[in-house]
C-alpha cells in the first residue's frame, strides 16, 4: 500500500519482506538561476502540503479523478526536488507529465536496463530534475501545462498529462537476503528535514515540470542489476501539481509562502550543498539534453526574460555525504 | 436486520420511483428466478451466492461489503488477503475492534490508484 502521512508518501511491500518499504516526499526550494552555470544542490525549504484527490473530487478536474493519487500546490516557475529515505534497496522511476525524468522516453509500468530509466534507493537520496547530462540536470520547475514549457510539450507536442508519475518496485526478496540480511540493519532515515514552511500548501489547476537552471547531480547506475528488483510488485502514484492560486479554492488551506529566491537566500550568507559519492553515474538522455529550458523558452517566446533569474555566486557550499544526508535551510 | 429484508426495503424504495426495480425485472437482471429472488426477501431460503450478492449491490446501488456481510459472507477477494497472512491480519482485526471508526481510517487508508 501507500500512505500518506505528515506529507510523506511510504509505499510498503510487506508481502515482499517486512522492510519492504521507502519513503518519498517533495521539497520546496530555491528555483536556481537558469543561466546556463551550473550550480551546486540548493536546499530543502519544507514539506510541500499533501493531499488526496479523492478528498477533493467535486472540485478539481475529472482527470484527476480518473487517475487518483495526490496533489501539491505549486507556485508557477516555484522549483521542487524529490526526497528518498528508506533502508530496504528500491528502483523507483520517475516521470514529469509521463516523460521519463531519467531516460527522457514516454511512460511505461516495468524497468527498463537500456537505458537504466530508474533510480535506486537508498543510493539515490534524491531527485532535483531531468537528467540532461552525465552529473548534471536541469531542475524541476512548474509551468502551466498549455503553455509549452514542460518536457512533456516539448517532446510528445502535447499537453496531455501534466504530474508527476512514480512507480516504485522493491528488491527481490531473495537478493535481499542474500545481499543484507545477517547484516547490520541498514534502515536509517536519511532525511528528517523540519518543516520550516509547510503549515499546510487561471483556467486549470494542472502544472506540469519544464526543465529549470543546471544543477550538479549524479544519477547513479544500478549496482545491482535489474534481475534484482521485484516487478511483479509495484506501487504507482500519481501526484497532480495544482497551480497555488488555486489551491486555495480547492482545499481552504493557504498555500506556503512563495521561496526566496536564490539571490535572496546566498545574500543572507545561507549555505548550499554539494553530494559526494563514488559510484558510477548514468549518462545524460539525447532526448532531455535537447530540452529548451524555461528562461530560454521565455525569451524565444518574445515574453522577455524570467523574472528573479539573476545568476548568484553560492558563498557557502556544504558537502554532504550518505553518511550525512541532510541539505535543509533554515530560510 | 436480515439480508431479506433489507434487499426488499432498498428494492421497494427504488421501485417506487422506477419500474424497473420490480422483483421480476431485478431477478431478471441479476440473472435469477423471480421466484427465487421473492424467497430470497422473505427468508424463506438463505443468502445467494457472492456473485448474486454482488449484482444485486450493483444494481439496487448498495456496497457489496455491507450486503456481504448482512449475508454472513467475506468477500472473496478478503479471504484471499487473510490466507495469505492469517495469523497477522486476525491479530490486527482483533486489536482494532474497538477502535473508532476515524482512527481505523488513519491506519488503513491507502493513496488511490487510478487509471493513467
Amino acid at each position: 500500500m501507500i500512505e500518506l502521512l505528515n506529507n510523506q508518501l511510504t509505499f510498503r511491500f510487506p508481502e515482499v519482506h517486512p522492510k519492504a518499504s521507502c519513503r518519498i516526499n517533495f521539497q520546496r526550494t530555491l528555483r536556481i538561476p537558469d543561466d546556463n552555470q551550473e550550480y551546486p544542490l540548493p536546499p530543502g525549504l519544507g514539506c510541500f502540503p499533501v493531499a488526496h484527490v479523492d478528498d477533493f473530487a467535486d472540485k478539481l478536474p475529472a482527470t484527476w479523478q480518473t487517475h487518483g493519487g495526490i496533489f501539491i500546490p505549486m507556485y508557477q516557475s516555484e522549483a521542487l526536488w524529490i526526497n528518498f529515505s528508506g533502508g530496504y534497496p528500491c528502483a523507483v522511476k520517475i516521470a514529469a507529465g509521463k516523460i521519463n525524468a531519467v531516460s527522457g522516453k514516454s511512460w511505461s509500468n516495468g524497468l527498463s536496463d537500456d537505458p537504466q530509466d530508474y533510480a535506486v534507493i537508498p543510493d539515490q537520496p534524491w531527485l532535483d530534475g531531468f537528467n540532461v547530462s552525465e552529473d548534471y540536470i536541469r531542475q524541476f520547475v512548474a509551468m502551466p501545462l498549455g503553455g509549452g514549457y514542460t518536457a512533456e510539450e516539448q517532446i510528445t507536442d502535447k499537453a496531455e498529462h501534466g504530474g508527476l508519475q512514480i512507480i516504485v518496485y522493491p528488491m527481490k526478496h531473495d537478493v535481499y537476503v542474500e545481499h543484507f540480511e545477517g547484516l547490520v540493519d541498514t534502515e536509517s532515515d536519511f532525511l528528517e528535514i523540519p518543516a520550516f514552511l509547510s503549515k499546510v500548501c487561471e483556467e486549470s489547476p494542472d502544472m506540469g515540470l519544464a526543465p529549470g537552471g543546471l544543477m550538479r547531480q549524479t544519477i547513479s547506475e544500478d549496482k545491482y542489476g535489474i534481475d534484482a528488483w521485484d516487478q511483479d510488485n509495484d506501487r504507482r502514484c500519481f501526484i497532480h501539481l495544482a497551480n497555488s492560486v488555486q489551491y486555495q479554492a480547492i482545499t481552504g488551506h493557504r498555500p506556503p509562502h512563495r521561496p526566496a529566491t536564490a539571490k535572496e537566500y546566498t545574500n543572507a550568507g545561507l549555505p548550499w550543498f554539494d553530494y559526494y559519492d563514488d559510484s558510477k553515474a548514468l549518462p545524460g538522455s539525447d532526448a532531455l539534453s535537447k530540452l529548451t529550458s524555461v528562461a530560454a523558452k521565455v525569451i524565444e517566446k518574445g515574453k522577455g526574460h524570467l523574472p528573479d533569474n539573476d545568476p548568484v555566486q553560492p558563498g557557502i557550499i556544504k558537502i554532504v555525504s550518505k553518511e550525512n544526508v541532510v541539505r535543509d535551510g533554515d530560510f | 436486520m436480515t439480508f431479506g429484508k433489507y434487499i426488499r426495503e432498498h428494492r421497494e424504495v427504488l421501485k417506487a420511483e422506477d419500474r424497473r426495480f420490480s422483483v421480476r425485472q431485478v431477478a431478471q437482471r441479476i440473472g435469477v428466478e423471480p421466484a427465487y429472488l421473492s424467497k430470497i426477501e422473505r427468508g424463506d431460503v438463505a443468502p445467494p451466492s457472492e456473485a448474486k450478492i454482488r449484482a444485486l449491490a450493483g444494481e439496487l446501488n448498495e456496497d457489496v461489503d455491507v450486503l456481504l456481510a448482512m449475508a454472513g459472507k467475506v468477500s472473496s477477494d478478503l479471504q484471499e488477503i487473510i490466507r495469505k497472512r492469517p495469523q497477522l491480519f486476525a491479530d490486527l482485526i482483533r486489536q482494532l475492534k474497538s477502535m473508532q471508526d476515524h482512527a481505523i481510517l488513519r491506519i488503513a487508508r491507502d493513496v488511490r490508484d487510478g487509471d493513467w
